[in-house]
């Protein structure tokens, strides 16, 4: 694998991140559904995702990258795993409503088990370490400055969004409102 | 408390962009670290599971 290519791959990863937190974002405000502690730890993975595959993008792919992604793809796996297990037992209703028959955390269980699936993967192609980094870093297609840019966006946007709902210190278990915006 | 693993990872795709890779990473590790630590906070109960 080329390290153009690789460099492309890293970029539609972090639009896919970008298109998770954005759909994550479309049930909160659509549908008014506020996210859980678990579930904002989950977006906290799922941005420390992006932070890695920015890393590949700026700089060019290296193994020390791939490696940040892999750890908060499992950091992202094991929050998710607990919530899945919270709500394991026959007729429990889960927590909020579900996407293509899943709910949104067990998708995000399958959506980081594929991140560090994907980081392994990518491990596996050596050449695309081999080209010339200094040249890497210098030429970056405007595409690749809009996706950072979304993500960058989504990532703060979500900062804003928890600290409205949570204020300075840990969030409810079951949030029905935003708590800075005068909400109990 | 829970915003902050977002700012950390947004300032660390900011110092990667501008081409600071080590603060970078050093900032990714924070924020990993932050939701290990808001995990733990949040993680009390025990799960009603036999494994």
């Amino acid at each position: 694998m080329s390290h153009d290519l690789a460099r492309a791959l890293n970029g539609l990863g972090l639009f896919a991140v970008s298109v998770v937190l954005l759909v994550a974002f479309a049930d909160q405000l659509v549908l008014d559904d506020l996210p859980c502690p678990l579930c904002i730890l989950q977006r906290a993975a799922f941005v420390a995702v992006g932070a890695a595959l920015v890393l590949n993008l700026r700089f060019g792919p290296r193994p020390s990258h791939y490696g940040a992604m892999i750890l908060s793809g499992v950091a992202g796996a094991v929050v998710s795993a607990r919530q899945v297990l919270l709500h394991i037992v026959p007729g429990s209703p889960g927590y909020g409503p579900t996407f293509v028959g899943l709910h949104f955390y067990s998708w995000a269980f399958v959506a980081f088990v594929a991140v560090v699936a994907g980081g392994a993967l990518m491990l596996l192609f050596d050449r695309q370490f081999a080209a010339d980094r200094r040249a890497a870093a210098a030429s970056l297609p405007v595409a690749a400055t809009a996706v950072f840019v979304l993500a960058a966006a989504v990532t703060l946007a979500n900062g804003v969004s928890t600290a409205l709902e949570c204020g300075a210190g840990l969030c409810p278990d079951n949030p029905t409102a935003y708590e800075l915006l005068g909400g109990k | 408390m829970m915003t902050l693993p977002f700012f950390t990872a947004f300032a660390a795709m900011a110092a990667a962009w501008a081409g600071r890779r080590t603060a970078a990473f050093v900032l990714w590790a924070a924020t990993l670290a932050v939701i290990l630590v808001l995990l733990r906070l949040h993680a009390t109960d025990a799960l009603d599971i036999a494994l």
